[in-house]
């Protein structure tokens, strides 16, 4: 039975013909393999005592701490001014569309490195903007406000074009529906338009959250070393990327792999938690729709 | 109870124009808005519910300008193309979602008698997902009445249901027409109906009304060939097709009685007795039982003609390439396109 509205239900692979599953197999199974093939590689290399000691030292720990709330902080942001700016793009018929559709589209296109020095210049001591980060007290230099920066930089647009194709899948009528039903504009946008698209921009969030925890160019160059300074006042410390990179650059490979591995377990434990989430329906988004 | 007015109504979307629309509506009425694809029926329910700027006229309730209000502002009840459910809420939670909006504390409580009213109280946990179609219009129906709306419109209702799901909605169509006295727009491309509802039907075609008044009316006097089908009629000949037929032929003798757009007349009936005079012979093409006893397609010439069969005890269904006989009442010809000439359109 299909219900209306939703997906049909996925056959079993085994109902179709053979041929055609091996060829399937065989194509998603080789990029599986190129995935889980170095993540293996680097849990052989870290034995399970070396992640329990990486996971006990403190220097870690204050990285894994400055990486989470700096990410935290960039997905906070991405909410704040992404969902906007995709709903916008979504919704309105405006001059120059196609070039801010080309503009958020560019910062996942430009090497990470251009990202920071195109920071490094906006921001460069003398320049207006420095001058007025310095002046409102978001000093950006080595700071959590630098981090911040480039993984906003970086990892926005992926919410952006997420909200932009969620709101767009939202049927017209249904709101129109919703309209007329006594919601005002605002109203029908949080009681119908966004709940509806929620399960898309979670998923873009679910990006935006992965590409600034993994991104290291821009913030080699903007925030190489952390001070405590605005909302962070733990220990002096890095990102667990720049951190993984010196440990390597010196030689601690053991080390280095130990630590890769304690964030990648933290890294998978969030997305599997949230999938789950979603199937087992704890998390307000993705309801009433047809499970197979 | 309510009464609306639109004056002259008429909006553009790209590069779509609708109207002038004129329409009264009286407390309990039930218009039904008929057209082809493309004529402008959904344009004209967006136009009336907000959500196509009017680009003249005007639309009033009790005399009161509605013409630039919000939609939210008009007291509707909008039912559009495929309900417009939200997939995301349960079905009490659809229906009390006008009161939600409201502000109204006691939605939920609210919403339960339309529930039960709609024999919904067993499905008010379900999502409507899993709902059957029959039980998802209703659920639609539930919701836009529990908005307390001045006037429903309803964009297409039976598309997607199936003869006993159709039969169990025109009893509750009714019920609401009685009980609540509310106007309905209804747009609809089903006949059966537009003639169990409506107390008046509104054609349209490219966005220009061609005619409203009572269904009788529309059912004497096809004003279209669309109208001419979507009203029942079988037998529909353009100019261009009768113009091949030979004198003397049944091409030629419709030629004659035909308007401008060509003709239209019911199936006449297969003549059993065999009376020679004045009659028709044609090939039979096609032949199927009906209740009625039977539906026949016949070749004359180069027309192919609908016809119809007495009572199964009079006759049996005739086979393929068989001769029957039959005459057209001249009485029940429709003349199309042409302007009220009102000499052969009587009543028959």
């Amino acid at each position: 039975m299909t219900a209306r509205g939703g997906p049909a239900p996925a056959r079993p692979l085994a109902a179709r013909g053979a041929p055609w599953v091996v060829l399937q197999l065989v194509l998603a199974g080789s990029l599986l393999v190129l995935f889980v093939l170095p993540l293996y590689a680097l849990f052989t290399y870290a034995p399970p005592a070396a992640i329990g000691a990486a996971a006990r030292d403190p220097a870690v720990r204050a990285a894994i701490w400055l990486t989470l709330f700096a990410s935290g902080i960039a997905v906070l942001a991405a909410v704040v001014f992404a969902i906007p700016l995709g709903y916008l793009l979504a919704r309105r018929r405006f001059p120059g569309r196609t070039v801010v559709e080309a503009v958020v589209a560019l910062p996942v296109a430009v090497p990470h490195l251009l990202v920071g020095l195109g920071l490094f210049f906006l921001l460069i001591p003398g320049s207006p903007l420095y001058r007025f980060t310095t002046a409102v007290g978001i000093p950006v230099y080595d700071t959590i406000w630098g981090v911040v920066l480039v993984m906003v930089f970086v990892s926005a647009p992926y919410t952006v074009l997420a909200s932009d194709l969620s709101f767009r899948a939202v049927d017209p009528r249904v709101l129109e529906a919703a309209r007329s039903l006594g919601a005002g504009p605002a109203s029908a946008f949080l009681t119908v338009s966004f709940p509806l698209a929620l399960r898309g921009i979670v998923a873009g969030l679910l990006l935006t959250w992965a590409r600034a925890v993994s991104e290291i160019g821009g913030i080699l160059i903007l925030a190489y070393t952390v001070y405590p300074g605005g909302p962070y006042n733990g220990p002096v410390t890095s990102t667990i990327s720049v951190l993984v990179y010196d440990l390597f650059q010196n030689g601690n490979l053991k080390e280095a792999a130990a630590v890769s591995s304690l964030f990648l377990l933290i890294a998978f434990a969030l997305f599997v938690t949230v999938r789950l989430g979603e199937r087992l329906g704890w998390l307000p988004w993705g309801r009433g729709e047809l499970v197979p | 109870m309510t009464r609306w007015s639109v004056e002259r109504l008429t909006s553009r979307l790209e590069r779509f124009e609708l109207g002038p629309v004129d329409l009264a509506l009286g407390p309990g009425e039930v218009v039904a808005v008929l057209g082809a694809s493309g004529a402008g029926k959904t344009t004209l329910l967006r136009t009336l519910g907000g959500f196509v700027p009017a680009t003249s006229g005007r639309i009033a309730r009790e005399g009161v300008d509605l013409t630039r209000s919000p939609p939210e502002r008009r007291g509707l009840g909008y039912v559009p193309q495929g309900l417009g459910l939200f997939r995301h809420r349960t079905v009490e939670r659809n229906v009390s979602y006008p009161l939600e909006v409201r502000g109204r504390t006691d939605a939920l409580r609210e919403s339960r008698a339309l529930l039960e009213r709609f024999g919904l109280s067993s499905l008010a946990r379900r999502y409507p997902a899993s709902l059957s179609g029959g039980e998802l219009e209703r659920v639609a129906l539930a919701r836009a009445l529990a908005a307390e709306p001045e006037l429903v419109l309803w964009d297409e209702p039976w598309q997607a249901l199936d003869v006993e799901a159709r039969h169990e909605l025109s009893v509750v169509f009714e019920e609401l027409r009685a009980a609540a006295r509310m106007p309905v727009v209804v747009v609809t491309h089903d006949p059966g109906l537009a003639f169990s509802v409506a107390d008046r039907f509104l054609v349209l075609r490219a966005g220009k009304v061609t005619f409203q008044g009572a269904p009788g009316t529309l059912l004497e006097r096809p004003t279209d060939p669309f109208t001419a089908r979507f009203v029942g009629y079988e037998n529909l000949f353009d100019r261009a097709e009768l113009g091949e037929g030979v004198p003397g032929s049944l091409g030629a003798w419709l030629l004659a009685r035909s308007g401008p757009a060509g003709i239209a007349f019911p199936r006449p009936l297969v003549r059993t007795d065999r009376e020679p005079q004045g009659a028709w012979e044609g090939v039979v093409r096609s032949a199927r039982p009906t209740p009625e006893g039977g539906a026949v397609a016949a070749t004359v010439g180069s027309l192919s003609v609908a016809l119809r069969l007495g009572p199964p005890s009079e006759a049996p269904l005739p086979a393929l390439g068989d001769r029957v006989r039959f005459e057209v009442d001249e009485r029940t010809l429709r003349p199309l396109g042409a302007h009220d000439s009102g000499d052969r359109s009587g009543p028959a």
